[in-house]
């Protein structure tokens, strides 16, 4: 009796488990269903904008139904692991760029198949966020950046180069005390992802993955983590550690990306600022974020989830999709959907975006090595050579990288 | 009249509970036993149990939730604890928690037992004082960070406003490495409502002769705190000491929400000074991928645990005198 009811519960129990994880699996009836899993829309109009081009798809695949399941950013990593643990991942979904390696590398996910799409055809950083081992094993569906912020103000016209946004953070600083020149990055998860864009504007890279080097003790990488510590002097931590403090006009500049733009219009509608591109050291550079697509290896129709996601990306529908997901277009000749008067700086800045190395351990090194060399750094209590040299031993050994 | 009848009725019904239990169970009983203490069990099986069992199994693997878990027998347990480059900030997390516990603990259980004497000695108002003080308890944890990171504000925090009226400088609270483990046991410290509810049930439990009688014998209010009070509230505190501590070492949401506002630095606050164990126990579950890890690192804080609890028992004293 005892083992009947209790069975019957646990059965109750996985069940409505099972149900509210919204679970993929193949569709019932004669048609195909795919299911698609993706993050929750930012705006109704964004929802409208996939609703339209799902139905768009299922015209042209007759027999076909495609199932959106949208899931809370915050919980989607969490939530797309346990469904991978229990087998029950979708067809495709949306994976964070950073996972696309481990994913790859232990089988989870597909490879793209050969003639799916002309490689030529996309910006290539946002491409490389879906290589690992140099193959492809996703598609890009929107990229994004993050670029200079600066109050007009205070600062009239941009830095170009590492030479004038010093001098520029050190002139505000010197007409007012109360004022830092530059909400200067943290050596935290956050400025450690936003630190190889700064190198790469100093001719450098973090890794080169393919040759297993560890490159961040080198020149490039200790003159862009000198460069923050430098501007520090003109930007006191006091001041920029204030609630949004280039919002409330007591840092000068900041680095941030497409999403503040929006929210500074309508929170801060006096600040009177701009945005531009990084400035460099010897060329233009920064770093690169937004989604990719996947097919995992347990979808029952494979080579339909794959041309689901090319016609995501594909020149027609690309510039509305990346839209709708916060970022711009991936497709060369997608069109952009018209932005602010911000929004040629970033594309300016994605076409020399990098995108972050291709090691399965990478968010971890970024958290665990680098964030806290930038930040020993940062306090003084370390050179920038010796923190870069000492964390670029570290994941040397975290790597198994010694040859 | 009166007294005697109720006592015999209460008699009665006794022996007849007597007779009742001991007739022979029948299969009835059986059935409904089971059916009340199902929901109860099958929580205890699926939920409790059978997860806390597999994390034993796991923390034997190398597992990252997707592939199929390999067999490394003790591996995690003796890297977590000697191997600096995996694992570079255990150490750390292992020492940012004991502080922490050290520090709001003993905080939390002064704060509540102030609370909890001023609340017993007003006549008037005492719901309402209580609600309020009560309020941090049941307050989302996620707005407690928000309005708490806003106290701490280094330019526009109430808390250097108030600092500044008596002349101490301003701190850069939450990014001072430093300050940071006393800037949260400060937070703890007023989410104490539970400890003080509990602190002032045991005061309501004083008997009023023994607070008279010292009164007659001539002892101060002083005197009469620390000579009946507080030895009397010996088995409340023992119980708020093994409790707090429990809960402190665990510490948690708190210092995600404060430490990972807009959804960015999870790496636990200036220089890991905020990164407690589980935190750190969190971010290789849930970020780095290394389940099996973070299944070790659960069972060795149960371990720890474990041990302070008995350490306890055994050498604080337990029994009102």
């Amino acid at each position: 009796m005892s083992r009947g009811l209790l069975t019957g519960a646990l059965a109750v129990v996985l069940m409505a488990g099972t149900g509210a994880c919204g679970g993929g699996g193949a569709g019932s009836g004669g048609g195909k269903e795919l299911t698609f899993w993706m993050y929750q829309d930012r705006t109704p109009q964004a929802g409208q904008v996939i609703e339209k081009v799902r139905k768009d798809f299922e015209q042209a695949n007759p027999g076909v139904t495609v199932k959106l399941v949208k899931i809370p950013k915050d919980d989607y990593n969490t939530k797309l692991g346990s469904a991978v643990a229990s087998k029950s991942a979708p067809d495709a979904g949306i994976l964070d760029q950073p996972l696309v390696s481990k994913y790859a590398l232990d089988g989870t996910i597909k490879e793209v198949p050969a003639g799916l799409i002309d490689e030529a055809d996309y910006y290539k950083g946002a491409l490389d966020t879906n290589r690992a081992n140099g193959k492809l094993y996703g598609l890009p569906q929107d990229q994004t950046t993050v670029a200079l912020f600066y109050n007009k103000k205070l600062v009239p016209t941009p830095p170009k180069t590492w030479d004038e946004l010093k001098a520029a953070a050190e002139r505000v600083h010197a007409a007012d005390a109360n004022v830092a020149g530059m909400n200067v990055p943290k050596g935290d998860g956050y400025g450690a992802w936003m630190f190889p864009g700064v190198v790469h504007g100093a001719g450098g890279q973090m890794v080169d993955d393919a040759a297993k080097k560890v490159l961040f003790d080198q020149p490039p990488a200790v003159e862009a983590l000198q460069l923050w510590v430098d501007l520090l002097k003109s930007s006191p931590r006091k001041i920029t550690d204030s609630d949004k403090p280039f919002e409330n006009g007591l840092a000068a500049m900041t680095i941030s990306g497409p999403w503040d733009v929006p929210t500074i219009h309508e929170q801060f509608p006096d600040l009177d600022f701009g945005v531009a591109p990084l400035p460099y050291k010897s060329e233009p550079a920064g770093n690169i974020g937004g989604e990719d697509s996947v097919v995992f290896s347990t979808s029952k129709n494979p080579d339909l989830a794959w041309k689901w996601l090319a016609f995501l990306a594909n020149a027609t529908n690309n510039g509305a999709i990346a839209d709708a997901f916060g970022g711009f277009p991936v497709h060369l000749k997608a069109q952009v959907v018209a932005g602010g008067p911000e929004q040629a700086a970033f594309l300016e800045q994605l076409k020399v975006a990098h995108a972050r190395p291709a090691v399965p351990q990478w968010i971890q090194v970024n958290d665990e090595i680098i964030a806290p060399a930038i930040e020993s750094a940062l306090t003084g209590k370390a050179t920038a050579q010796q923190a870069l040299t000492d964390a670029a031993a570290k994941t040397r050994t975290l790597l198994g990288w010694n040859g | 009249m009166a007294a005697p009848a109720l006592s015999q009725r209460a008699e009665v019904a006794a022996g007849s509970g007597r007779r009742a239990r001991r007739r022979p169970p029948r299969r009835r009983d059986h059935l409904v036993g089971w059916l009340l203490v199902t929901p109860a069990l099958v929580y205890f099986l699926v939920f409790l149990l059978y997860p806390a069992l597999s994390a034993l199994y796991y923390s034997f693997t190398d597992w990252n939730l997707r592939s199929d878990a390999g067999w490394v027998g003790l591996a995690n347990y003796a890297d977590l604890l000697f191997d600096d480059v995996k694992y570079p900030h255990f150490w750390r997390s292992v020492q940012v928690t004991l502080q922490y516990t050290l520090l709001a603990v003993p905080m939390t259980l002064v704060t509540a037992l102030v609370q909890a004497l001023l609340l017993n000695a007003i006549r008037r108002g005492a719901n309402l004082f209580r609600l309020l003080l009560f309020l941090p308890v049941v307050t989302a944890e996620a707005a407690v960070g928000a309005i708490w990171r806003w106290l701490y504000d280094p330019q526009y925090g109430l808390i250097n406003s108030v600092l500044g009226l008596v002349g101490i400088p301003g701190q850069n609270w939450l990014n001072t490495p430093e300050l940071v483990i006393p800037a949260l046991a400060f937070i703890a410290a007023w989410q104490c409502g539970i400890s003080m509810i509990i602190y002032l049930a045991g005061l309501k439990g004083i008997p009023g002769t023994i607070q008279e009688a010292a009164i007659i014998d001539g002892a101060g209010p002083w005197q009469r705190f620390w000579r009946v009070t507080f030895p009397m509230l010996r088995p409340t505190t023992f119980y708020l000491l093994v409790t707090g501590v429990i809960a402190a070492l665990q510490v948690f949401g708190l210092v995600y929400v404060i430490f990972s506002g807009n959804g960015r630095s999870v790496t636990g606050g200036p220089e890991q000074s905020g990164l407690t164990y589980v935190l750190h126990l969190y971010l290789f579950a849930f970020r780095y991928d290394a389940m099996g890890a973070a299944c070790a690192m659960s069972f060795i804080l149960l371990v720890f645990i474990v041990i302070v609890t008995a350490l306890q028992f055994r050498f604080v004293k337990q029994e009102a005198s």
